[in-house]
């Protein structure tokens, strides 16, 4: 059998295939995106970004339609898994963009994802508002189709320090991982912390997946630092808490970054969460529009919502919104009204510079009697922080 | 040369020349669809080479593959793309000799887990360097060439990867290599350099993972080492040999061309069951189809060297 | 003093618990050459049975413990006759059980993690139970993480006492060492491999209950789960049960260790290192049989 011919067959049923749907009606508005489903990176994807989606999608359609320019029209979203792998994933948004040409896209979750879809983004002028990409080195590719919804690193470490100096603490150790979100946050938070005059006695890295902290932790206790900060992902969050608590090892302040946000958080460790802080940006006491996504969250998916990202993607689905309701689709115009205007979001008032949103403040959480409290700055908190922390329960 | 291999080699220009249209025929998706087809015949075709014949189970493409991916992400801001890529080969092969004649001795599962943990070994210390001298753990390549200059290469050392594979295969190399496999003793008694000759091949194909990971990396414009030393690179390498008939050249070749596209059609038609389909259908083929998806062209196709 | 005690013990907590989870496979490549790629896929299940019998219905995870080993020898003896039997009885060599049944164990592992994302979604879950520490000659552990080490010491050294003292020991270590010969005395292959391969399972299944009250839970935790597994047994000796136990802590103490003297970012390289160091010196692993 000649391999060519049947290269060729495949390929022309594929095309059938895929042109198929672009020849339908185009009455709805086609909204495409890959995110993880399986894999790595879905624990995230499926608590913070893609829940949003569908909510939103379903919202939007059961008040009729979006609204492009005043006419309502359906919104269908076309959703892929991209198993966690990044040219999985750039060959679903090549997909979207080439053969399906759909309206608008939807972020992956993750900033290694978002790197990868970037020249893609400027290639085909998709406008992309990510909930779950951060760093420097994404917004110094200056991608004019790119924006980046969640607070930078140096933005959240600089609130962190504020809080610390303003509660005189004198001491700190900290450990990171050793991605590139850890690095970003550790050179903020040492930039940050310097500014404050607090010196830092002990930092160490970890790699990724490491099952067991309990030496590291024991020596930084041994050093007895005011505070201590966890630059972790989820999973070594978890560790650490669960550890820290074995030790016995109860400084005045104890932060983790990445996954104190998460409901599970407060589900896995129980009592134990009280106390801890880390990064987020909001819970539904903030405002009645906070609340009202909350309820709509926790009746729609059984779930909670989590307290950094998941509003974010709210937001930028809101952004969205706003944006195609003034503009239409034309890709190019919703670019530059994004890039200009101010927006009212879930979280607050919205405005982008070189692709950052220059808006939401940095925050410092606590988990404080069953809420991620915000509790610094104190114009921005929604409850008062507890200080020193408490015991472990 | 022989008159098969000669009849092999003509087929693949013929072929190799046809697909080198693509790019002005097909979309930007078809396109990627065939990238990752001719990626993962270059992989399985040079994986089988030596892990087929010599029935040394390697996993470390991975490793090889990452190896020439980090090469282009150090080289590519001060080499053009056509000297990284045979470069990324040619780290990988370099690896491969020096880590193989440590290591060629082992048999079976025990070589098996051991290149395995070579990938890891070789992502942890390369995340080690990188923070800690570079005070980095990814790499950004700012300025990537074409999609099409990308395709081509690929293209082009899925094309060498197989001529070299049926080069070898009708050559008295390749008929000691499948000698080791039969029985490594007796080759050894018979005169083979067995050493020697396991070193080279192994070598033979780091260079070709390393060079297709060299390609490959430009298209995630951010290069960490968890996702070019995923170990599932490795893994769905040695599932494709196998599945085809490692022993054979056209097994990888049709194995990889129809798991890829499937793969693909599955996971667009069924978002959320596809994987478990490809269980099933995978459990189902090794049991009732054990020689391999070879053994079904056995019919059709007169048996090579 | 103390400090040296906790960092020995940590690493052996650590390493026990590692050897517990190599253990099933173990004894199904001991006895049958079968490479079991998906073993980590079941310890997953332990965990989120487990998870879902106590958040859902509030049984305690301790009393769960045997439902676990339970549920999982049932499914092992299905999985095996589904999947393995075939593959073991039809295969002209060892080298070829061993080749097929790790394409065979992809896809097991597609199969049931993916099936797993399915019925649970890809959130991450947890429950806390016995994080309360516990002390122990002045060092302090985590109630749970030396309950699965106690599991894992009585595990293995059971295993070790089964295969050296008992007529059914014996009997499997008659079939590791000669299946042919083994048969001819009389020992019953149909009911011996099914039976292994479930006990497998179930101590997969149970090694997972176990680190579910510890870790978080999420569908694609067992992959990194079989690395471990494979690198312990290989380091042991493939097959020595006393070689896993052996493999296991070793690697536990040479990360804890590791940790300390040099920096986290290192232990894998460390233990990466150490695992292909033995190999060299010791091709057949630190028990070879």
């Amino acid at each position: 059998m000649n391999w060519t011919s049947a290269i060729k067959a495949i390929a022309a049923a594929l095309s059938a295939a895929m042109l198929a749907p672009a020849l339908a009606q185009d009455s709805p508005v086609r909204i495409g995106y890959a995110i993880a489903r399986t894999g790595p990176w879905s624990a995230g994807a499926q608590v913070s970004q893609e829940p949003n989606y569908i909510m939103w999608a379903e919202q939007v359609n059961a008040a009729g339609g979006l609204s492009v320019k005043g006419k309502k029209r359906k919104v269908e979203l076309i959703g892929f898994d991209d198993r966690s792998e990044a040219e999985t994933m750039v060959r679903t948004y090549e997909k979207l963009m080439t053969s399906d040409k759909v309206d608008l896209i939807l972020p992956p979750w993750g900033t290694g994802a978002n790197f990868a879809v970037m020249p893609l983004v400027q290639k085909h002028g998709y406008p992309m508002l990510a909930p779950t990409a951060t760093g420097r080195k994404l917004l110094e590719m200056k991608n004019p189709y790119f924006f980046a919804l969640l607070q930078q690193p140096d933005r959240m470490m600089d609130a962190l320090a504020e809080y610390l100096a303003a509660r005189s603490i004198k001491t700190v150790a900290f450990i990171h991982v050793d991605e590139l979100f850890g690095l970003e946050q550790a050179s903020a938070l040492e930039k940050s912390l310097k500014a404050k005059n607090i010196q830092i006695i002990e930092k160490k890295s970890y790699p990724l997946g490491v099952k067991d902290l309990q030496p590291v932790l024991n020596d930084i206790k041994a050093k007895n630092p005011d505070a201590f900060i966890s630059l972790s992902y989820p999973p070594d969050t978890f560790l650490v808490t669960g550890q820290a608590k074995a030790i016995g090892f109860n400084p005045k302040v104890f932060y983790a970054a990445v996954g104190t946000a998460f409901p599970v958080y407060r589900d896995k460790m129980g009592p134990m969460a009280e106390g801890v802080m880390g990064l987020g940006t909001w819970n539904p006491k903030m405002s009645p529009q906070a609340k009202a996504y909350f309820d709509a969250h926790v009746a729609r998916w059984k779930k909670e919502p989590d307290r950094w990202a998941s509003a974010h993607a709210w937001a930028g689905l809101q952004i969205l919104q706003q944006s195609v309701e003034k503009v239409g689709l034309d890709r190019k115009a919703l670019r530059d009204h994004i890039a200009s205007a101010e927006f009212d979001t879930v979280i607050g008032k919205i405005r982008f510079r070189n692709g950052e949103n220059i808006s939401t403040p940095g925050v410092v959480s606590q988990w404080s009697g069953g809420e991620f409290e915000v509790v610094w700055p104190p114009q921005n908190a929604t409850g008062p922080s507890l200080f020193p922390k408490p015991a472990w329960k | 040369m022989s008159t098969d291999l000669r009849r092999i080699l003509v087929l693949l220009v013929a072929a190799s020349t046809a697909l080198a249209t693509l790019p002005w025929l097909a979309s930007d998706f078809m396109l990627s669809l065939a990238l990752t087809c001719l990626l993962y015949v270059g992989l399985a075709v040079s994986w089988s080479m030596f892990s087929g014949a010599t029935n040394y189970l390697s996993l470390a493409t991975s490793a090889f593959f990452g190896i020439g991916a980090y090469v282009t992400a150090w080289g590519f801001e001060s080499l053009p793309y056509a000297v990284v890529v045979p470069l990324g080969g040619l780290v990988a092969a370099a690896f491969a000799a020096l880590v193989g004649a440590a290591v060629l001795h082992l048999r079976g599962a025990y070589f098996a887990v051991l290149t395995f943990g070579l990938g890891e070994l070789v992502r942890h210390a390369i995340t080690y360097a990188e923070k800690t001298y570079a005070k980095t753990v990814g790499r950004v390549i700012a300025d990537p060439p074409e999609s099409i200059d990308v395709y081509l290469t690929v293209l082009l050392l899925a094309f060498l990867a197989v001529a070299v594979c049926a080069t070898v295969r009708a050559s008295r190399f390749g008929l000691a290599l499948a000698g080791i496999g039969a029985d490594e003793e007796r080759a050894q008694t018979l005169g083979v350099n067995t050493r020697r000759t396991k070193i080279l091949a192994f070598a033979l194909a780091a260079f070709f993972a390393g060079a297709l990971g060299a390609a490959m990396a430009v298209r995630w414009t951010y290069i960490e080492p968890a996702s070019v030393f995923n170990p599932f690179i490795g893994f769905q390498t040695v599932l494709i040999a196998m599945i085809g008939g490692a022993q054979t050249l056209i097994g990888p070749i049709a194995s990889a061309v129809i798991f890829s596209v499937m793969t693909e059609m599955l996971r667009l038609q069924f978002p959320y069951a596809y994987l478990i389909t490809l269980g099933v259908l995978l459990i189902l083929l090794v049991l009732y189809l054990p020689g391999g998806m070879a053994s079904l062209f056995r019919r059709a196709w007169k048996p090579n060297a | 003093m103390t400090f040296w005690i906790e960092l020995v013990a940590t690493g052996l907590i650590t390493g026990g618990i590692y050897a517990l989870v190599a253990l099933g496979l173990n004894l199904q490549y001991g006895l049958m050459r079968v490479m079991n790629i998906s073993h980590g896929e079941f310890l997953m299940l332990g965990a989120y049975l487990t998870w879902l019998a106590h958040t859902v219905f509030g049984v305690d995870p301790v009393a769960f413990l045997p439902v676990v080993a339970i549920l999982l020898f049932v499914l092992g003896l299905a999985v095996y006759r589904l999947c393995f039997q075939r593959i073991v009885r039809t295969s002209p060599s060892v080298e070829v059980i061993e080749a097929r049944s790790l394409l065979i164990g992809f896809g097991l592992m597609y199969l049931v993690q993916n099936a797993a994302y399915l019925a649970w979604g890809a959130d991450m879950r947890g429950y806390s139970y016995l994080s309360d520490p516990v002390q122990i000659a002045g060092a302090r552990f985590a109630g749970n993480s030396l309950l699965a080490f106690g599991f894992a010491m009585v595990a293995s050294l059971s295993m070790l006492a089964l295969l050296r003292w008992t007529m059914l020991g014996k009997a499997v270590r008659a079939m590791m060492q000669s299946p042919a010969g083994a048969q001819l005395v009389g020992i019953d292959t149909r009911v011996l491999h099914p039976a292994v391969f479930g006990l497998g399972l179930a101590l997969a299944g149970v090694a997972g209950a176990l680190l579910s009250m510890i870790y978080e839970i999420t569908p694609g935790m067992g992959e990194p789960y079989t690395v471990t597994a494979l690198i312990v047994i290989t380091l042991g000796g493939l097959g020595s049960a006393a070689g896993c136990l052996a493999g296991g802590l070793l690697l536990g103490l040479v990360e804890a260790f590791g940790m300390h003297f040099t920096s986290p970012s290192l232990k894998m390289l460390l233990s990466y290192g150490v695992f292909i160091g033995v190999l060299l010196a010791r091709p057949k692993g630190l028990f070879a049989r």
